[in-house]
């Protein structure tokens, strides 16, 4: 197309554009808005440089002093492990579970600054719905999490951690993970979207994370837990994956109560993402 | 009606018990600039969020482009462009990234050549790969204007379009402004608190004042409207209202402390008139508004218009209340 201009001059020649209107609209915006936020996040060397050296500062830290305890506290502790396990491996699909709870906090402070300055209208005022800015934010900070996972693993072989499992069993472990890590970053983000204020990502982190660590099993075996604990640890998704993680990773083994926990995680992250679209598309605000 | 681009009946938004806009009547035909001109906290950006879908129409009726927003807002957004006052893209994105996510919103396909020629239009070409963060504030300006482009559409909205710019910058965009709503055959509505910038700039102007619309017209109607002078006159406090007013062709007299304003038949007469009255009395300062559309707004509303809803007082008050609605 050449537009014409007004004085018979020589207009500038600008071609017209194609709209795709397939019936997955929605789905081009979504993957616009998905990786403009990966873009965003892996281009900060600074992020990089801390997503791959924190792992290594949790295990260095917190499994080095629990690993001077007695060998024979150790036992006790560690119930039904095989003889050898270390503290170390027991930890690990823990911590790579409980990583996943605050994994909601990158997407939500994303959508927060979106709010702050405004890009949010930007995209509002494009045939972008509200849930599919909700999703693609979700669904981008738990792509984002769960970044840890490899980068722990690694970590782990090097602090001496013998992983057990084959790779059918890593691969049902895994997508356990990204169930947890979809459903909590679903979560975070409908009970912020309609927030504008900084602090809200922070405080929302503390307060789940805290009680759903210790209550999950994932750092203490959960059979040292008291009643109330234990019945948190119940319904607690963080320690079913943490169990699913540790069957696989510490025990070498893929059972049928394993194969429920995974379920149960499926189920959370289709759950929170349903509930938490229908969450957004009322409340998320431009502004 | 298909000849009219933006098309509103009635449009009014509340917040609580704030009315930002109310009643308003528009109709802006297609191809046109159109201006909304009035003080901050007017009530301009809030008909502009109407009109794109962003807040809820309270009460009354608009369509863009065809399309009733309330009913349809996605085939409204489908073809409208957005400028913002404070000039909004994504500073971690190259020039050429923002283009390419605004094109993934508005879901084109074919959308390539398109961008790299607005680049060219908008002398952006040969900065296309570095970070928008790095631009100059005119070159920020330009893409967003060039963001508003790329999908061709209709309407393009644009937001106090020079708020904050230098008088260089500003006269840039004028001529970019009347050149892409010529070039692309797009009707433009543009707010401003700038009476020379509604004057240069727009077709049509609607002047607004507490969310209400009190004249509309072309730039030459409405200043034809108001067959006097005024004279803005700061005084000691030794002068009273009923001296001014007894000048021989003052008409009206208006006060705001020591500031008075003289409607007056014509400035070239009044004027050594009213210094022969005042003369022992201190004039601190004086200023004579020729018909223009600042004194189509004196006339109406009693006030000049860059001073906002008189005092300041009052105007953060206004600000206040809506925040509070909002939250």
């Amino acid at each position: 197309m050449s537009t014409q201009n007004a004085t018979g001059g020589l207009a500038f020649p600008v071609e017209s554009v194609e709209r795709t209107e397939l019936r997955g609209g929605q789905f081009q915006a979504f993957y616009g808005l998905l990786a403009r936020e990966l873009i965003k996040t892996f281009r900060n060397p600074f992020v990089i440089v801390i997503t791959l050296v924190q792992p290594f500062m949790w295990l260095a830290f917190f499994g080095g002093l629990l690993s001077q305890l007695p060998t024979g506290e150790l036992d006790t502790f560690l119930l039904h492990a095989p003889p050898g396990t270390s503290y170390l491996s027991f930890l690990l699909p823990g911590v790579l579970s409980t990583g996943m709870l605050s994994i909601g906090m990158f997407g939500s402070m994303s959508t927060i600054q979106d709010k702050r300055f405004g890009f949010m209208k930007r995209i509002l005022i494009t045939p972008t719905s509200k849930a599919t800015v909700y999703l693609a934010k979700a669904i981008g900070s738990a792509v984002r999490g769960l970044v840890q996972i490899p980068v722990m693993l690694v970590a782990g072989i090097a602090f001496g951690v013998h992983l057990q499992g084959t790779p059918l069993m890593w691969a049902a472990w895994i997508l356990g993970l990204v169930f947890l890590g979809t459903g909590f970053s679903a979560f975070f983000l409908a009970v912020t979207a309609s927030s504008t204020d900084w602090q809200t990502p922070g405080v929302v982190s503390n307060f789940i994370t805290m009680p759903l660590m210790f209550a999950s099993g994932a750092m203490f075996p959960s059979s040292i837990y008291p009643g109330w604990m234990k019945d948190i640890a119940a319904v607690n998704p963080v320690g079913y994956s943490a169990q699913l993680s540790r069957s696989v990773l510490t025990y070498g083994q893929f059972t049928g109560s394993d194969l429920t926990y995974l379920g149960y995680l499926a189920l959370f992250a289709f759950v929170m993402i349903l509930a938490g679209t229908v969450v957004a598309a009322k409340y998320l605000k431009a502004e | 009606m298909a000849d009219d681009a933006i098309l509103a009946h009635g449009l009014t938004k509340n917040y609580g018990k704030l009315v930002a806009v109310d009643h308003v009547e528009m109709a802006v035909p297609r191809g046109s600039r159109f201006g909304l001109l009035g003080p901050n906290g007017a009530g301009k950006t809030t008909i502009i969020k109407m009109l794109t879908g962003l807040a809820p129409i309270t009460e009354g009726t608009a369509s863009v482009a065809g399309y009733d927003v309330a009913r349809d807002p996605m085939n409204v957004k489908k073809r409208v462009g957005w400028v913002a006052a404070e000039v909004i893209l994504d500073d971690d994105l190259s020039g050429w990234e923002n283009l390419w996510l605004q094109a993934q919103l508005q879901r084109l396909s074919d959308w390539k050549g398109r961008a790299q020629q607005l680049l060219e239009y908008f002398e952006l070409a040969d900065r296309k790969k570095d970070k928008v963060g790095t631009y100059s504030t005119g070159m920020r300006k330009k893409m967003e204007i060039a963001l508003a482009l790329l999908h061709q559409p209709e309407v393009i909205f644009m937001d106090e379009p020079t708020i904050g710019l230098d008088p260089n910058v500003r006269r840039m965009l004028w001529g970019l402004i009347t050149g892409v709503n010529r070039e692309f055959d797009v009707t433009i509505l543009l707010t401003s608190h700038y009476i020379e910038e509604a004057d240069a700039l727009c077709d049509r102007v609607a002047i607004i004042d507490h969310g209400k619309f009190v004249a509309t017209g072309t730039p030459a109607e409405l200043k034809s409207r108001v067959k006097a002078d005024f004279v803005e006159l700061e005084t000691s406090e030794a002068v009273t209202e009923e001296r001014l007013a007894a000048i021989a062709g003052v008409s009206n007299v208006r006060s705001q402390g020591n500031t008075w304003i003289l409607r007056v038949s014509s400035a070239e007469e009044v004027l050594p008139r009213l210094f022969h009255a005042l003369k022992t009395d201190g004039i601190r300062r004086i200023n004579v508004e020729k018909p223009s559309l600042e004194s189509v707004f004196i006339d109406i509303t009693g006030k000049r218009l860059d001073q906002g809803s008189g005092d300041v007082q009052d105007y953060r008050k206004f600000y206040m209340n809506l925040r509070r609605a909002r939250q």
